[in-house]
């Protein structure tokens, strides 16, 4: 079942008299349930096409439907509020609270969602110990290190059961072994979790650990050496 | 609007944050406040010295030569058992009627051998004085006897002598003449509080006046208090005005209407002021924090959640700032005397100005906190997010 439709998405930016397109076009579509990687040089666009799915930027033309959602229509507030009930985003560097406790932090999202206070409680409980940080509770980003950090980032986008969590290069800056822990994290997020995974990245051997990998060249997307058509064309 | 907003403890640990930035901002904000609060106490006190005096019910009848200053009257002396017995209405009690024959003026007055002087308001009064003006309270010692003077309470801020000076006991040398101290009145801030009461009768031998400068007279009613108006009318022949005490303490507000329109710009112009230490915080604590905000925006935080809380952040200072206010200027404001050419009063730190002071206060949290805000959310949250 696809879960995620991008359609004929182009993106645009107007860089003085040139005109960058860093989208040109690009269909994709991910099923409940998939771990999808995404590889591209630099400045490809592998980004842009990440927060497009993550509702945090808009279109230039085409649609991204989300859960039978399209998001291309929606206003910047009811845009806010179905970020908060469908996504959950991992950045490079966690970008955690830094006056927040790693529990704050990760009841964060929960704060949007209509819910009991010991539901929340319950919740963030099952994200801590889901990523391995349960005695981390009380403690500040600064007193963590850099994969701690990363990981309290992990439980936050995925405490609220988000449709879909985005990640844009979640191991960018981490060292080798830390690298490991949280793609083995990712994949455990996926696998025992069953959620959906969009993550960016430049290491091979993280988007090996993906279900699928796809490539941004040129503006457009390629899984296993194709060029990604739409899925009606694809089905005929 | 369920559960839309940030967490409380989000904008207030974040004021911890810069704790020495967030610190000198309160200080400035706390003398913003202050400063505020001493020019409406000002305003304040001279409103309620005049206002205070004034009641309906008291005419003061006075001669028309002197204009509106009766510090130039001159009235016969057998004007006040005229009135009493030409006007119906006077308010009485006990056989006595209520009315003030007054000896008032404008004199030298010094203290320890002429080492200190100053120029004070004498009023020659009788028994009855009280009585018409009844705000007056004899707050220590007794009503004076012959040689002897009443000083108001704040009668030593007006002459600029030290409160001690003036105590009951303490001799006051004016018109040739030494003065011992019997006892202090208070009149609920009213103007006569910064004058001398003696025995009119003294006052007149040391003068070598037989008239009078005024006579106050309470009547019953409004109605009779128009009599007394009609009757100074009639009769011609004694050149007499009559106007109530209202009407005259508000037409001496109106003097001091310029100075109070000043006192208003400065409230203005020192609270303009407050806005730059505000705006200057909020836009070193939104600049250092563009990337945060939008990830709070990427989770799902309104821009609407996000202005919010910055302006709690800025107007939990500008409240702190407002309680530090207040508590100094209940401490060392409230009640500080002012000199005036007119008299003296006190500087009043009441309820409207506190209300005055923490509006202030959160204006300028709030209009503080708007441009840094705008600033931060202008950005699209994918630039943003990248934002060192
Ligand atoms: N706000 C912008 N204005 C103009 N051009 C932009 C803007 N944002 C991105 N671009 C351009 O769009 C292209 C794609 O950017 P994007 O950030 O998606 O690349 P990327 O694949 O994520 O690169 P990297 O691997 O370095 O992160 C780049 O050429 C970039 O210069
Ligand atoms: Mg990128």
């Amino acid at each position: 079942m696809a879960l995620v439709e991008v359609i004929a998405v182009s993106k645009e930016y107007q860089s003085g008299e040139e005109i960058i397109r860093p989208l040109d076009g690009v269909n994709l579509t991910i099923g409940e349930g998939e771990f999808v990687s995404l590889m591209g040089a630099s400045g490809s666009g592998k980004s842009t096409l990440l927060n497009l799915v993550a509702g945090i930027d808009q279109v230039t033309s085409g649609r991204i439907e989300i859960a039978g959602t399209d998001i291309t229509q929606l206003s910047r507030g009811k845009l806010a509020d179905w970020r908060a009930a469908h996504v959950g985003y991992i950045f490079q560097t966690h970008n955690l609270i830094p006056v927040l406790t790693a529990y704050e932090n990760v009841e964060l999202p929960l704060m949007l969602l209509p819910m009991s206070a010991a539901e929340r409680r319950n919740r963030v409980g099952i994200a801590l110990a889901a990523v391995d940080l349960t005695n981390r509770a009380d403690h500040y980003p600064r007193q963590m290190s850099g994969g701690q950090e990363q990981r309290v980032g992990i439980a936050r986008a995925i405490v609220a059961n988000p449709t879909i969590v985005v990640a844009d290069e979640p191991t960018g800056s981490l060292d080798d072994n830390t690298t490991e822990q949280i793609l083995t994290l990712l994949q455990r997020v996926n696998r025992e979790l069953g959620m959906t995974l969009l993550m960016v990245t430049h290491d091979t051997d993280a988007a090996s650990r993906a279900t699928r990998q796809l490539r941004l060249e040129r503006s457009e997307l390629y899984e296993n050496g194709t060029r990604l058509a739409p899925r009606a064309l694809r089905t005929a | 609007m369920f559960r839309r907003l940030l967490p409380w403890d989000y904008g207030v640990r974040n004021l911890f944050r810069r704790p020495s930035r967030s610190a000198l901002t309160l200080g400035g904000l706390s003398i913003v406040v202050l400063l505020v609060l001493v020019v409406v106490g000002f305003i304040r006190g001279l409103e309620a010295s005049l206002a205070a005096t004034g009641n309906a019910n008291v005419m003061l009848v006075y001669a028309i030569s002197s204009g509106s200053d009766i510090e130039n009257s001159a009235v016969p002396g057998r004007t006040p058992a005229l009135l009493s017995a030409s006007v119906a209405g006077v308010r009485q009690r006990h056989g006595v009627k209520y009315v003030s024959p007054e000896l008032y003026l404008g004199t030298r007055m010094s203290i320890a051998d002429g080492q200190q002087e100053g120029l004070g308001l004498v009023r020659g009064v009788t028994t009855t004085a009280p009585l018409v003006r009844q705000q007056v309270q004899i707050v220590e010692g007794n009503w004076p006897g012959p040689g002897e003077v009443l000083v108001g309470r704040l009668t030593h801020s007006k002459l600029g002598f030290e409160r001690e000076a003036l105590a009951v006991g303490q001799s006051l040398e004016f018109d040739g003449r030494k003065w011992t101290v019997s006892g202090v009145f208070a009149a609920g801030g009213a103007a006569y509080e910064s004058e001398v009461w003696c025995p009119l009768a003294d006052l007149q031998t040391t003068l070598k006046r037989q008239d009078l400068s005024l006579v106050a007279v309470a009547m019953e009613t409004l109605d009779a208090a128009a009599d007394v108006d009609l009757f100074c009318r009639e009769r011609i022949d004694l050149e007499l005005k009559a106007v109530s005490e209202v009407g005259y303490y508000a037409d001496l507000q109106k003097h001091y209407k310029p100075v109070r329109m000043l006192g208003w710009v400065v409230v203005c112009l020192v609270a303009g002021s407050g806005v730059f230490a505000g705006l200057n915080t909020m836009y070193g604590a939104v600049v250092g924090r563009i990337r945060e905000l939008a990830t709070l925006q990427a989770i799902g935080y309104r821009r609407r959640a996000i202005l919010l809380t910055l302006i709690q952040e800025a107007t939990l200072l500008s409240c702190g700032g407002a309680l530090v206010a207040c508590a100094l200027g209940l401490l060392f404001i409230n009640g500080t005397a002012i000199r005036f050419t007119m008299g003296a009063f006190m500087l009043r730190v009441d309820s409207v100005g506190i209300a005055i002071a923490c509006t202030t206060a959160i204006v300028l949290g709030v209009v503080g906190a708007l441009p840094p805000a705008a600033k931060a959310m202008r950005l699209p949250v994918v630039e943003a997010i990248k934002a060192i």
